[in-house]
């Protein structure tokens, strides 16, 4: 306080003459400010048209752009004022708020580096409690290896072996029982004509498979893949075996798709 | 003295178009930004995001959008508002409407 009494005795310009200027300065701006909102007053209002907003829009901007562009060209830096007292308050507050906006910021980036850091603690035990997860899977899973190697030596186990293999007998007896039946009442379709043929254009490009082979195919795609049973057909099956195998409800065909066949579920 | 910005709250599309029409083709200039509300809730829109988008282009002018009933982004919403408001009025030396709303949508399309 001391110090700025003593400014003030040093200057010709006492602080009731630095508020007069101000004063001034500010009348004069706002007679500057009346005479140009007359100006705009008399200008009017202009409407945008219906048909081509955007573009009226972008040339109205170019054109106010390029005014501003040169508007800021002519203006050159202006003293506020020369009192020194002015220019002190003025000083004073620019660095206030300068003060201020970096509070502001500093504080906003500290509230940000908690989050992270909370985020990252909270990421490291959801990590930690994955890699225990995974310890107690692979224990368990240790654990059950063993069970399964001292498996073969129980009696049930033998004895579900004998009749898997029993089965797998059985199954081979049923296969060749169909194959000798289908073999016999349903061969493949006889190539005597092949003088004939070599004259006609309907030679068949591929070798005909027996409906024993077939079948197998339907019934592997259906027992591996359950989910996708279709079977596209080419030109090896032949088509009235195919005819066969659908009307009697064997094979059923792909809802949208006429080249595509599935064996029926029978086991379902 | 002139109103230095619009905000619009979309509910019926057409009656703001209809009036868009009316206004000033002055004002496009930076001085009119869209304001959504209700965006939260989708299955309650009743205006497409993709028609708002379009009246945002054609008319050169940001969009904002803002959920009334969140404390958080009113606040915020409200605080950019007035941010943008202040250098439409002129209170911020050195920044204008147009300049504002230039460098608003620069940093939009990118």
């Amino acid at each position: 306080m001391a110090e700025y009494l003593a400014e003030v005795t040093n200057n010709c310009v006492s602080p009731e003459d630095a508020k007069e200027e101000l004063l001034n300065e500010c009348e004069s701006v706002w007679k500057h400010m009346e005479e140009c909102q007359s100006k705009l007053l008399l200008l009017g209002t202009e409407t945008v048209l219906e048909s081509d907003v955007k573009l009226s829009l972008l040339t109205m901007r170019v054109k106010a752009l390029t005014a501003e562009y040169h508007q800021w060209q002519k203006r050159s830096p202006e003293l506020i004022s020369t009192n020194p007292d002015v220019l002190l308050e003025l000083g004073k507050e620019e660095l206030q708020k300068v003060k201020n906006d970096l509070e502001m910021v500093l504080s906003t980036i500290q509230s940000k580096n908690k989050q992270l850091e909370e985020d990252l603690k909270r990421e490291q035990q959801w990590h930690k409690e994955q890699e225990q997860i995974l310890d107690t899977l692979t224990g368990i899973e240790e654990e059950t290896k063993i069970e399964v190697q001292q498996l073969p030596n129980t009696r049930a186990f033998q004895e579900l072996q004998n009749k898997m293999s029993k089965l797998r007998m059985y199954k081979e007896e049923l296969l060749d029982a169909l194959g000798e039946f289908l073999e016999e009442h349903f061969p493949l379709p006889e190539r005597g004509r092949s003088a004939i043929k070599k004259n006609s254009s309907e030679e068949p490009a591929v070798e005909l498979i027996t409906l024993n082979e077939i079948l197998e195919i339907l019934i592997a795609k259906l027992m591996s893949t359950p989910h996708e049973p279709y079977v596209t057909i080419d030109d090896s099956f032949w088509p009235p075996y195919i005819e066969l195998l659908l009307r009697y409800g064997i094979a059923l065909r792909h809802p949208e798709d006429p080249n595509r066949m599935r064996l029926e579920a029978f086991h379902m | 003295m002139l109103r230095e910005k619009k905000s619009f709250k979309i509910s019926i599309l057409k009656n703001v178009e209809a009036s868009l029409a009316h206004v000033d083709a002055n004002f496009f200039l930076g001085k009119v930004c869209f304001l959504v509300t209700g965006v939260g809730r989708v299955n309650y829109c009743s205006v497409e995001m993709n028609a708002i988008w379009k009246l945002g282009e054609v008319y050169c002018s940001p969009v904002l959008f803002c959920e009334l009933e969140l404390e958080g982004i009113r606040n915020a919403t409200a605080q950019r508002l007035l941010r943008m408001l202040q250098i439409c009025a002129g209170h911020i030396p050195g920044v204008s409407a147009l300049s504002f709303g230039t460098l608003m949508r620069n940093s939009a399309d990118d």
